[in-house]
């Protein structure tokens, strides 16, 4: 008797412990895929940033060449 | 040496309609001039009092390929402070070849820098509507944690401004200057740091004339500053600043004088702290400017 009210209360225990279980581990992937995402648009903005400013200035109008990009002067 | 110098970003507000001296003044208060931005409401004492000083040599060519497009190499070679625990102030030299390009666009500017350590300095002005504008700011390093990045969406009403700030850490801001009469404006900000825990909020007033400005800001971390300007003529001005802190009882009083002549810009300073600076700027040719900065 004893022994079955234990194991009823551990079922019940396993079953409430089950569900914030997954509510905890839902946030926590949320925060997880949104550090993921931060961490890499940080990385894409850094090596990224500087050619995308010369892209957008190359194909402003009136377009230079890219000698005038390369030469020194 | 040409210096790059960054277009201004905001505006100069519109004549009130009681400019007119002959008329009697007349205040309509429903047509006031826009103030200007928050963090712009020290400009003229900073101007004056706040040159870009630098130690060492610098060398800055600006190249422009279009009307809009520019690329900008610039050498530095001079020493730079490192933190230390002692109280001494330790220099090192360092040398450095910053490579950066602008794109100057009446609806969108977009501003990048990177070093040669690999940090790189990128500034975003993009106006999405006719009042409402976006700034984001970031400068980001390879090192871990030592990057930051800022962005603002700047709301411009008839006669009054507002921004929100959000930052990396956990940093939210926002403030809101209002116009009260044509000389007048004050305003209020308000910060939250998640990641140090601190907020906080402040107020500002400026009153402006043709021939002086006068500002005030106070706030919670402890910070008073107040700052006076006076044009005393076409090409002289002279700003004094004053600045207060009632946590640390720090106090830093300076004075100081702007030249603006036609070939050159010399800007002097005396501070309470027994500290004297001189910034000359002079044309020398064109496209070719000289700089002398001493601390």
């Amino acid at each position: 008797m004893a022994s079955r009210v234990a194991l009823k209360t551990k079922s019940k225990g396993a079953k409430g412990g089950a569900k914030p279980a997954d509510e905890r581990s839902a946030v926590k992937c949320l925060k997880e895929w949104s550090t993921w995402t931060i961490k890499k648009a940080k990385v894409i903005t850094h090596y990224g940033f500087i050619p995308m400013v010369i892209i957008i200035g190359m194909s402003s109008e009136p377009r230079p060449s890219i000698s005038q990009l390369l030469s020194p002067i | 040496m040409a210096t790059l110098v960054p277009p201004a970003t905001n505006p100069p507000p519109p004549p009130s309609p009681d400019s007119k001296p002959a008329e009697p003044e007349k205040v309509d208060y429903m047509d006031l001039p826009c103030p200007i931005p928050y963090e712009e409401i020290h400009r003229e004492s900073f101007m004056s009092l706040k040159p870009e000083l630098f130690e060492g040599l610098r060398f800055d060519f600006t190249k422009g390929l279009n009307q809009r497009f520019s690329l900008s190499h610039s050498v530095f070679m001079g020493p730079t402070e490192v933190p230390s625990q002692s109280a001494e102030v330790i220099k090192i030299p360092t040398a450095h070849y910053e490579f950066g390009a602008n794109f100057i666009d009446p609806k969108m500017m977009l501003f990048g820098r990177i070093l040669t350590d690999g940090r790189l300095n990128a500034r975003v002005k993009c106006d999405l509507s006719e009042n409402l504008t976006l700034k984001a700011n970031a400068q980001l390093t390879n090192e871990p944690h030592m990057s930051h990045g800022m962005a603002n969406f700047d709301y411009k009403g008839s006669d009054f401004r507002t921004q929100l700030q959000l930052g990396n850490g956990a940093l939210f801001g926002a403030s809101y200057i209002q116009s009260v009469t044509p000389h007048l404006a004050l305003g209020g900000e308000v910060f939250w740091a998640g990641q140090h825990r601190k907020s906080g909020i402040g107020y500002a007033a400026r009153y402006n004339t043709d021939k002086m400005v006068a500002t005030g800001q106070v706030a919670s971390t402890g910070m008073v500053a107040l700052s006076y300007v006076q044009k005393v003529s076409e090409k002289v001005s002279l700003a004094s600043d004053f600045m207060y802190n009632y946590m640390s009882r720090d106090v830093t009083a300076s004075l100081g004088y702007d030249y603006i002549l036609r070939q050159c810009r010399l800007r002097g300073k005396i501070d309470s702290n027994g500290c004297t600076a001189a910034f000359l700027e002079e044309r020398l040719n064109m496209g070719l400017n000289f700089i002398l900065s001493a601390e």
